[in-house]
């Protein structure tokens, strides 16, 4: 195996892996402010990617050829807007409709999961009944395989750049956002100690509801980026979202840096087993380097908690 | 502890940019040439060769006798839903519409009903709806299942209840050397597509990277293609994707390096479509083969202008270019406002067979006498003389070859053709 193919490989894990990344965001602030894994989130995803879809269509029918540069990076930005929204509001409507009742009336936290499981099969099945159950397609409106640039032999393509750049800037973004801002604040206050945040003044209702969305926001962005490369079906979710998961859990539950982090190795731990034992193994090795992670570190590499993040 | 955590946290992506300063620094003369290599498009499209059997209509094989008044259902079991739902759906609307034909003839001493029951296309669903079927004393008959992997978890509980399967399309070898005293197949088995699609990668291609979807019905013929091709002097590389993957970009990448002639991927639609976007993406050009479960139009709309070139073997007459198969074609169209897709002429042929053999009962129709009638039936299908073996295996074998030019599903030829 030459230094091209591992730098080949790498791109592909770095594109694979920071998409794991986005939506593994969306289990950890959720994880951070409720203790609570949000199974329905892989259906975020698939709505952010039928969000997205439904917009470029609606705006440049289903073939509309190669887009000049500026109108390309416009519609681009909306797509990604609409599956970032579409994303966004599924995650308002869940947490008010699966999680609040719940939590309005003390329920166990297995009561939760259960919530959330249900949620996700209704989703699901929900868009599978009124989107038809067949594979779906963004249209392609600028040229993706366009390669950008070389590193040593390896290109790095257009939706590659595409995907990894934004997916950086939104990380970025948001580790911001919850470092210095009022919102962020009170999210990690929450994610300490909800009683006494709410005794600071801090209103929780609104605080989990904007987390949920934020996660969502982020998880719908990823479903529309997913879906300009590969496809976009009612069932679309459901791998990416366990394996986001278990990127969250990687790097640390609750831990924003964590799910990056979690998700990045994981995609490159993916790719990099492809090449070097067998495409057939790389969820074998991929899980086999999870439990191998959390056995020497329980909490994951960088450790639990939101509130504790810098 | 703060501060730990930072540099923590800062240190992932330090040594992520050292590793990519480390490709960045390295020359690039090494990037993969073209190789003289077969496509699809330099494949000739033969004329379509005839290798259905006789025009046929609905069946008036029936004793023209009065209607006893008794109702029976044929079913047709297999996915309607799940992630490759279009051969089912294909194989269901003509089970459907032989059923109606069947009716509207008039000449069957009996009514027939048609019902159908979801696998979704999972193996393990596929039990439970042969319950189903089984459960309901009306049915007698089963067209189905689609898929090997689902026939293989269907078959012993159909075959337990003495119900009656005809599937149009499970081409697993070993489905009939189960012991299942009810499955027959109207289509020949993998070993027949897998030895002609063998033998037209030895035409065409030195090198060959074999791609299997893990499923029951992807290996099995990978299994006979490479077996076939182990005793030549093609190099062969064999590797499994799940057909669950939604991102092809590592195998792709593999194929590609691996500057190879052809590339066949034994599987189904939805895989293949987004692994042809993937071979395109990253430069693979040379000769991209599949088989009967990619050979659909719905490959190409997922695929687009990705699905350029491909060529499928499949052991299935196309009723759209076959022009005995007009009436069957219209009929159709008539009836669900689209085209027969892959294995409709199949299903068809299947259900009519059974409808055949059901004509010939005397007095009230059971699962058992159908399932004796069915094995003396000789009836002149669409795609084939329907005759089975005491095995189940039908004996007509023809394997045609198709491939993608412009946009478009043609018929390049059968396999025989193409080896002259």
């Amino acid at each position: 195996m030459s230094l091209q193919e591992f730098c080949q490989f790498t791109i592909l894990g770095l594109t694979r892996g920071s998409l794991y990344a986005l939506i593994a965001l969306g289990y950890t602030l959720v994880y951070g402010v409720l203790q609570l894994i949000n199974f329905a989130h892989s259906e975020v995803f698939m709505m952010g990617g039928f969000g997205g879809m439904f917009v470029i269509r609606a705006l440049l029918g289903p073939s509309p050829g190669m887009q000049s540069f500026a109108l390309a990076t416009f519609y681009l930005v909306l797509g990604m807007l609409a599956g970032a929204a579409a994303g966004g509001l599924t995650a308002w409507v869940l947490e008010r409709v699966a999680y609040r009742p719940l939590r309005k009336r003390n329920a166990p936290k297995l009561a939760f999961l259960i919530s959330a499981i249900g949620a996700s099969v209704f989703l699901f099945n929900f868009a599978g009944k009124l989107w038809s159950r067949q594979p779906q397609f963004v249209p392609q409106f600028f040229e993706v395989n366009k390669p950008i640039f070389d590193i040593f032999g390896a290109t790095m393509t257009l939706i590659q750049v595409v995907i990894v750049g934004s997916a950086f800037a939104m990380m970025v973004f948001l580790d911001r956002l919850v470092a210095t801002t009022k919102l962020g604040q009170g999210i990690r206050a929450v994610a300490q100690d909800a009683p006494t945040a709410a005794l600071m003044g801090v209103d929780i209702d609104k605080t989990i509801s904007r987390t949920f969305v934020l996660g969502g926001l982020l998880g719908g962005a990823a479903g529309f980026m997913f879906g300009m490369f590969s496809l976009v079906q009612y069932n679309m979710g459901f791998l990416p979202g366990i394996k986001a998961f278990a990127a969250a859990v990687l790097g640390g539950i609750g831990n924003i840096r964590g799910a990056m982090v979690g998700g990045l190795l994981l995609g490159l731990v993916e790719n990099w087993s492809a090449i070097f034992i067998d495409t057939k193994w790389s969820d074998v090795i991929a899980f086999v380097a999870l439990v191998l992670v959390l056995m020497f570190r329980p909490t994951g590499i960088l450790g639990e908690r939101l509130g504790r993040s810098a | 502890m703060r501060y730990q955590t930072l540099t923590r946290a800062l240190l992932i992506p330090v040594v992520g940019a050292l590793t990519m300063t480390a490709c960045a620094n390295s020359d690039s003369n090494n990037t993969a040439s073209g190789n003289d290599c077969v496509t699809g498009a330099d494949v000739a499209a033969v004329a379509a060769s005839d290798g259905g059997g006789a025009a046929t209509t609905a069946p008036t094989t029936g004793t023209t006798g009065t209607n006893t008044g008794k109702t029976y259902t044929i079913a047709f079991l297999g996915a309607l839903s799940g992630n490759n739902p279009q051969l089912g759906i294909n194989e269901a609307n003509a089970v459907q519409l032989a059923v109606k034909q069947a009716n509207d003839a008039g000449t069957l001493p009996f009514t027939l009903k048609y019902t159908s029951s979801d696998d979704e296309g999972a193996p393990d669903k596929a039990p439970a709806a042969a319950q189903k079927l089984i459960d309901d004393p009306s049915v007698v008959a089963v067209v189905g299942p689609p898929f090997s992997g689902t026939t293989k978890a269907a078959e012993p509980a159909l075959s337990d209840a003495g119900l009656l399967s005809v599937s149009p399309s499970a081409t697993n070898p070993a489905l009939t050397s189960q012991g299942f005293k009810t499955f027959f197949r109207v289509v020949p088995p993998d070993d027949a597509q897998g030895q002609e699609a063998a033998a037209l990668l030895q035409k065409y291609a030195k090198s060959v990277y074999l791609v299997d979807d893990t499923s029951e019905y992807g290996k099995g013929l990978a299994d006979v293609i490479q077996k076939e091709l182990g005793s030549t002097s093609i190099k062969v590389t064999r590797e499994g994707v799940s057909d669950k993957t939604q991102d092809y970009s590592s195998i792709a990448q593999k194929v590609k390096n691996a500057n190879v002639d052809a590339m066949y991927y034994a599987g189904y639609y939805q895989g293949a479509s987004l692994f042809a976007k993937s071979l395109k993406a990253v430069g693979y050009s040379c000769l991209a083969m599949s088989d009967d479960g990619t050979n659909d139009d719905q490959f190409i709309k997922g695929a687009q202008d990705s699905a350029e070139g491909w060529l499928f073997t499949c052991p299935c007459a196309d009723a759209r270019v076959d022009p005995k198969a007009k009436s069957f074609l219209d009929a159709y169209k008539t009836e669900f406002n689209a085209d027969p897709g892959t294995y409709s002429p199949e299903s068809y042929d299947a259900a009519n067979a059974i409808i055949a053999a059901m004509s010939t009962i005397s007095g009230d129709v059971t699962r058992d006498k159908v399932v004796e009638a069915v094995k003396k039936v000789d009836y002149a299908g669409l795609t084939k003389q329907v005759k089975f073996e005491p095995n189940g295996e039908v004996s007509g074998k023809t394997i045609f070859v198709y491939g993608v030019d412009n946009g478009k599903r043609v018929l390049k030829g059968t396999t025989t053709d193409l080896l002259k």
